[in-house]
């Protein structure tokens, strides 16, 4: 039996990310029918989530509040004020009570609406757990996770559409890292990319990050420190208008480089590429 | 520098020369003088190189709807939002 034929229909749909589940909670039977398909394989059932929103929908065309009649193209904002986080883009707006675990989040039907606000919010949590997403594909190999990042071209969507069977595919787009004591977790997410398949829901001691580069011939090599940081940092996603937060995310990619292998992986595009990733 | 589709939320790491190229394209000045004028004397690259690779970037950008190319200038709004 699936987690989601166990809900009534008013049952908040707890989302799975991380290992943190967010529970949902809307009125419009398409909208959760939506979110049960978009993030099925994260639903979960779980009577004590840690975090829950109620969500209301709103028509563009009839909105009453001059806020939501912002552009769409505008661009996401997020920040501290009375002790809630606001959230807002061109699609929707939240708040959101850290400390209660509770929030609110007014958007349109877009579900790439629900998938920023989810994103946001994971954010903001993992931040002060020393944890972050990363725009970077992952994948469990032989037990161990792998991240592989780099500019967009470099070869994401590339390595993940040539991952082995042996292989599970995290993410092709979004990657979660987690701490874990004196290392670090990646964990599947729901979010896809250019691949357009959603991760697996599980979650590994992750091994190295790989800063991906197409090339004549498949070699790895190393990557200074300040270099990794550099780069690491160029990838990881972070919208909260916060110096506190900000320099603890800092903090994160420094201590990440100083725990996680990162290397340079040159390599041609063909399936020996992952002879290399073991 | 990092950029975020507003259509379907998706990601773009851009490196130095394609974030230059970014922050640049202001609905007013030719890619061909950005090009030109910002990136070949930073980067010391070859400026047809460069003109075909430029060419390739903004068209990606087009093809995900978060960059308009068009033969005229646009007198509009400033480019969208990047993060």
């Amino acid at each position: 039996m699936s987690p989601t034929s166990q809900l009534a229909a008013s049952d908040p749909i707890g989302i799975d990310i991380g290992g943190m589940t967010i529970a949902l909670r809307t009125q419009d039977p398409a909208f959760r029918q939506m979110l049960e398909d978009r993030y099925a394989g994260f639903v979960k059932i779980s009577p004590n989530p840690q975090f829950e929103f109620d969500i209301s929908l709103f028509e563009p065309e009839d909105s009453p509040d001059p806020s939501e009649a912002r552009h769409a193209d505008d661009g996401v904002q997020v920040r501290l004020q009375g002790g809630e986080w606001l959230l807002q883009r061109g699609d929707f707006s939240a708040r959101w009570d850290s400390v209660a675990g509770r929030g609110h989040i007014r958007q349109s039907r877009n579900p790439y609406a629900i998938d920023s606000a989810l994103r946001i919010v994971h954010t903001l949590i993992l931040a002060r757990q020393g944890g972050f997403l990363v725009h970077a594909a992952s994948a469990i190999r032989g037990g161990r996770a792998f991240l592989f990042a780099g500019v967009s071209g470099a070869g994401k969507t590339t390595i993940s559409r040539l991952a082995p069977s042996d292989a599970t595919l995290l993410t092709d787009e979004i990657s979660y890292v987690r701490r874990a004591g004196n290392s670090y977790e990646a964990w599947g997410t729901p979010f896809a990319g250019e691949l357009a398949r959603v991760g697996e829901n599980r979650a590994a001691p992750l091994s190295a990050l790989f800063l991906l580069e197409k090339g004549p011939e498949n070699r790895i090599e190393p990557v200074g420190e300040s270099e990794a940081i550099r780069l690491l940092l160029r990838n990881i996603l972070f919208f909260a208008e916060d110096p506190e937060l900000v320099n603890l995310v800092f903090r994160s990619a420094c201590e990440f480089v100083e725990r996680v292998p990162v290397r340079r992986l040159i390599f041609v595009p063909d399936e020996r590429v992952w002879e290399m990733i073991r | 520098m990092m950029i975020m589709s507003a259509v379907d939320s998706t990601f773009f790491t851009l490196n130095e020369v394609a974030t230059l190229i970014w922050q640049a394209a202001d609905g007013h000045t030719p890619l061909s003088e950005i090009v030109a004028r910002r990136i070949c004397p930073e980067f010391e690259v070859d400026p047809v190189e460069a003109g075909h690779d430029a060419e390739q970037f903004v068209n990606d950008l087009s093809q995900h709807g978060i960059l308009l190319v068009s033969e005229q200038p646009i007198a509009s709004s400033p480019p969208p939002e990047a993060r």
